[in-house]
């Protein structure tokens, strides 16, 4: 529980209404509880009257049809506040999320751009939003119901009340206890979650090696992998479930041993004249009503236990350590676009390094192109001139300042990324570029965009600068994407532009175009950019190659 | 249309049932079993209880009709057991059938069709969208069967006891669907709006998370989080305006539950008092008890039922985003190709005439018409700028990518030649070999399955494997790969030709072996190679000059067709060897 009390104070904020929920939920069991108590009592008791004027019949038949009524209208409004409370809750948790994982967005890149990460943690999002209303709420309320029949049977009933409170508690609160215990012991948990990534690797190494497999014929290889793991997994999934049937079994048999159990002394009770028999049925059948709490015990657990689980892993990814640490006492950013790497040794594990001792220097106004293999690190430099990572050693200076010291959002607003596959977000071709510069007028946009070369393409759009883009919306290829990652860049006001292999995507001709005209479509600002294409002289001012992690004067 | 493919996913769900097998025939049936242990529950305690209230039964007198009770109970509680795990079984075997067949479907797909997909999600719909059926097989079929059968029983034994009670029940019961379709029905296209505008936000926010570098690196972190959060708060709005309608069709299921329970209770009331007279005989006690005993279980199915329908939707949900990634639902009972002996074609040529590739959007022709011959055992170089399309030619020779014209391998047409026997004649290593997760050694026996460790050895050595893969802590055994180390571009090449070197293919078509090299390494892995390739069939798109150099013919891909390049005059594609 504990991961899922992390996030306490995001639903705190909604107490009021959860708390209504709550309570209506207490209502409207009772209210079931009551009706077939009452019923089962005046139904003996009409059975057992001699004469019927004797029997008032007026104050039950309107009690039961007030608790039908008053369980009807505590369940719709339950259902209601409850809903109303969660999803005001969904907006807070996806809010707080986005602020959590912005200073973290270096480490959590790569899972970020393959996809994964982002259908985890929305299904996570949602798996926790619903966390009370479907597994909190429900396991108070059975409680609650318990306690509630617990004190009318020590009322009416003393001897029955302790059997009942203790069969009520081993269902509703040993059983589930024990069977998160077990489902923990012995790392139950951690294998399914641990074979479920072993899956997803086999998954991601058939689709990723795709051609690898059928060319070398390995397809039957790669099945075998693939439904050994799936099978490894199931198998782990099913003794989990196999626990929760037993689990549910338990209660069930608690259930009815309970059942039993207050009958025989109700029986006895009556027989020596304690009770009266009408009360006896009565409460005989409000215990038997409230079993129907209790069979959502196991449902709810199952709930809480994924809601747990998906708490967790939230927590993990939005506390991690930030890769980046915002300077204590930041130092003003001077004005300038000059750009220069000082013996930069960096590796994502330190025995080996991608970058080694790199120099580079690059005037202010002046174009560079860095070249070099596949895997060279040319992204990775231009990740560290915007601290998505931190060099191990050496340092890098922006306009003569080192950016370790200056603030975070001064290098981002000096320096502008485009990145490898950057995306084109679910929104207008307006709203794609404005990320680049919130206030970019009509002609700045359409600037960027002819700078950009996709000026025409949007043009003969139907709606123009309004089209919608991405899913439901109109697709770009992959080279129109590029030019509108690049035409965002072109937007923003930075004096720094980092291109990161702009050109891939398109074709030959088109990605020579694209070089010649970079020279005047980003006059006046820095540019690095890093490609495996060939370029050709006169494109840049000078070029580079990446060799084992230093850069060389290329032609 | 899209009530077409709707209809389509419920015929597919319908015949991933049968991947159930016989625990999905127990977890259906144990439920109605239980049920009609229910109902002689319900007998004997209300028999139990009319004795002893009606008639002063002592307890010893009630002790047989107690035992009964217990075994009718521990009998459901062991149902209900056998039910719920047979359940589990059937949905771990439906979802391991399912997921095998969407990777037999993804595997039959030329590679650049997954190519053109996000891997990620592919995986996730192979993993996480397939686990979301498990609640529609385990828990919502069986208590729809159940929600469909039990009320009408339950009602047809209470008709057996007192027609009035019997006949509210089996009005009511079957009634209740009906009402709550009225009340939803209203609600039904508002919901469905509401369910689209609540998946679309759903895939505004993962939109931006996915892009969430950009929007952090521009500075718009702040303002999406704001938008986010107000999107959220308008859709809870329009959302709560909808569900106070949509909730009704659930308030219909209790009246109708509240009303069974207080019609019984009052007309059994009404009818010992004598106030009612609709009955031949009187009423006993015990009669009157089962009664309102079964009230509340003829209503349970289906509030079982309700309970379970998010698992419904949750997995339409997952069966239409399998569709839409798959470009259509799977074929459940695909047959893999037949693993039949390969034989190999003997030393052959490659031939290729009036070859024509184009994007597979269709955009752009990138081949166009080229005409190539290579003679077996020939050794040909093609060169050409990056982005020329040279690995887009190489792929359609080594039928991994639709092509128009006519290829030959050993003179035999491209297509006629079965799986097995191209792929033991044709070996082929991309630019980009992708390292499987596993050791260093497994990558390499990925070339042969079986292979013993030290021919993987050898290859190693023979590819320059061990000059890196030595100077490693774990060397060959290194783990690699998407958890392990990640090796270079160069060092990956490397590790797919020692895989080449385990095959023993008349034809190698190679993309770019030396890129990513040094010069030396470049050399003695150029040499490594040309010892393997003596006798056997050579392809080798490359910019090395050096490369180039050792073949017998250079090809030039220029405008979509191949040119040949004189001997006489060096390639100018020559920077890697500068470096």
């Amino acid at each position: 529980m504990s991961a899922i009390l992390f996030f306490r104070p995001l639903f705190l904020a909604e107490r009021g209404r959860f708390a209504a929920t709550l309570l209506l939920a207490l209502v409207a069991l009772g209210a079931g509880v009551a009706l077939l108590g009452l019923s089962g009592w005046f139904l003996t008791g009409a059975s057992l009257a001699t004469a019927a004027l004797s029997f008032n019949l007026f104050a039950p038949s309107a009690a039961v049809r007030g608790l039908s009524f008053l369980r009807i209208a505590a369940r719709y409004g339950e259902k209601l506040v409850g809903h109303d409370a969660t999803l005001r809750v969904l907006g807070t948790i996806r809010a707080w999320l986005f602020h959590r994982l912005m200073p973290r967005v270096g480490a959590l890149r790569p899972g970020l751009r393959r996809g994964d990460l982002v259908s985890r943690l929305t299904a996570d999002v949602d798996a926790l939003d619903t966390a009370f209303l479907l597994a909190v709420g429900p396991l108070l309320g059975s409680l609650l119901v318990g306690a509630a029949m617990v004190l009318a049977l020590a009322i009416l009933l003393p001897d029955a009340a302790l059997v009942y409170a203790a069969g009520w508690t081993a269902a509703t609160l040993l059983v589930p206890a024990l069977f998160v215990r077990a489902s923990h012991r012995g790392g139950a948990a951690a294998a399914s979650v641990e074979a479920a990534a072993m899956l997803r690797v086999a998954c991601l190494d058939t689709i990723d090696g795709h051609a690898d497999i059928v060319a070398f014929g390995a397809r039957p290889w790669a099945e075998a992998r693939f439904t050994e793991e799936a099978r490894w997994l199931g198998a782990l999934r099913k003794s989990q479930g196999r626990r929760a049937a037993r689990a549910g079994a338990a209660i069930q048999a608690l259930a009815g041993a309970t059942l039993l159990g207050t009958l025989v002394l109700g029986l006895r009770a009556h027989g020596a004249g304690e009770i009266e028999g009408p009360l006896m049925v009565g409460l005989l059948l409000a215990i038997l009503a409230s079993f129907e709490a209790s069979a959502a015990v196991m449902r709810s657990v199952a709930r809480l236990a994924e809601a747990e689980a998906a708490a967790r892993r939230l927590r993990e990814a939005a506390t991690g350590p930030e890769a980046v640490i915002e300077p204590a006492d930041p130092t003003a950013l001077p004005p300038g676009g000059a750009v220069a790497f000082e013996s930069v040794r960096f590796g994502h594990r330190a025995d080996r390094p991608v970058l080694r001792n790199l120099d580079l220097c690059v005037p202010a106004g002046a174009q560079v192109a860095i070249r070099g293999a596949s895997g060279a690190g040319k992204s990775t430099l231009l990740h560290l001139l915007l601290r998505l990572a931190e060099p191990q050693a050496g340092r890098i200076r922006l306009a003569g300042a080192d950016i370790a010291a200056v603030r975070l959002a001064d290098l981002h607003a000096r320096v502008a990324l485009l990145e490898q596959n950057a995306p084109v977000f679910l929104d207008t071709v307006r709203g794609n570029l404005l990320v680049g510069r919130a206030d970019a007028g009509e002609a700045e946009l359409w600037d960027a965009l002819d700078r950009a070369r996709l000026g025409d393409t949007v043009r003969a759009m139907p709606r123009g600068l309004d089209t919608e883009l991405g899913e439901g919306g109109r697709t770009l290829s992959a080279g129109q994407a590029r030019r509108l990652g690049l035409a965002r860049v072109l937007l923003s006001r930075a004096a720094v532009l980092a291109l990161d292999e702009p050109t891939s995507g398109l074709d030959r001709e088109a990605e020579l175009a694209f070089l010649r005209d970079l020279r005047s479509a980003c006059a006046g600002r820095t540019v690095l950019l890093v490609t495996h294409a060939e370029t050709e002289p006169g494109f840049f001012d000078r070029q580079y190659r990446l060799v084992d992690g230093r850069l060389l004067p290329d032609q | 249309m899209r009530r077409e493919s709707e209809r389509e996913a419920t015929r597919w769900m319908r015949s991933l049932r049968t991947k159930g097998g016989g625990p999905l025939l127990v977890a259906v049936a144990a439920p109605l079993l239980s049920g009609l242990l229910l109902v002689a529950q319900a007998m004997v305690l209300a028999n139990i209880l009319g004795r002893a209230v009606g008639e002063a039964a002592p307890l010893d007198a009630l002790a047989p009709a107690l035992a009964l009770l217990g075994g009718l109970l521990t009998l459901r509680v062991l149902l209900g057991l056998i039910g719920e795990t047979a359940a589990v079984d059937a949905a771990e075997r439906i979802k391991l059938a399912l997921r095998g067949a969407l990777l037999a479907r993804l595997l039959a797909a030329q590679p650049n069709w997954s190519g053109e997909r996000s891997s990620g999600a592919l995986a996730a719909a192979a993993i996480d969208r397939v686990e979301a059926l498990d609640g529609f097989y385990a828990r919502f079929l069986p208590a729809s069967i159940a929600a469909a059968t039990l009320p009408v029983a339950f009602a047809g034994f209470v008709l057996s006891v007192d027609w009035v009670a019997g006949l509210l029940f089996l009005v009511t019961a079957p009634l209740i669907p009906v009402f709550m379709a009225l009340v939803g029905w209203g609600a039904q296209a508002a919901s469905d709006a509401q369910a689209t505008a609540f998946s679309r936000l759903s895939g505004h926010f993962a939109d931006r998370l996915r892009g969430l570098v950009t929007l952090t690196l521009f500075g718009r972190g702040e303002a999406e989080a704001e938008a986010c959060e107000r999107a959220t708060d308008e859709l809870r709005r329009r959302t709560l305006r909808v569900l106070r309608i949509a909730f009704l069709s659930s308030a219909v299921l209790e009246f109708f539950a509240a009303l069974g329970v207080a019609g019984v209770a009052l007309y059994v009331g009404l009818t010992y008092l004598g106030f009612v007279d609709l009955r031949a005989a009187p009423l006993s006690l015990e009669a009157g008890l089962f009664c309102l005993l079964m009230a509340p279980e003829v209503y349970q199915p289906l509030r079982n039922m309700a309970a379970h329908y998010h698992d419904r939707a949750s997995a339409k949900a997952a069966v239409a985003e399998i569709a839409r990634l798959f470009d259509g639902l799977p074929a459940l009972d695909a047959v893999p190709p037949a693993a039949n002996a390969a034989t190999t074609l003997g030393p052959s040529g490659i031939e290729a005439s009036g070859l024509s590739v184009a994007l597979s959007d269709g955009s752009r022709t990138i081949i166009d018409r080229a005409d190539l011959s290579v003679p077996a055992g020939g050794r040909v170089a093609l060169v050409g700028p990056s982005g020329i399309g040279k690995s887009t030619l190489i792929e359609a020779l080594a039928r991994l990518r639709a092509a128009e014209g006519t290829i030959r391998i050993g003179g035999r047409p491209l297509d006629a030649i079965d799986e097995a026997t191209l792929r033991e004649t044709l070996a082929f290593v991309p630019q980009r070999p992708h390292l499987v997760c596993g050791t260093i050694a497994e990558n390499i026996g990925f070339g042969r399955p079986g292979a013993d460790p030290a021919a993987i050895r050898a290859a190693a050595a023979q590819a320059c494997v061990t000059d890196f893969a030595d100077a490693l802590p774990g060397g060959l055994d290194t783990p690699v790969g998407e958890n392990g180390l990640g090796l270079s571009g160069g060092e990956a090449q490397r590790v797919a030709l020692a895989r080449l070197y385990l095959r023993d293919p008349t034809v190698i078509l190679l993309d770019e072996p030396t890129a990513h090299l040094d010069a030396e390494t470049a050399r003695r892995v150029t040499q490594g190679l040309l010892d393997f390739a003596r006798g056997r069939t050579l392809l080798v798109a490359t910019h090395s000059a050096a490369l180039a150099a050792r073949m017998d013919r250079t090809l030039r891909l220029a405008d979509g067709r191949l040119v040949p390049v004189p001997a006489s005059r060096p390639i100018d594609a020559s920077r890697e060897d500068a470096a």
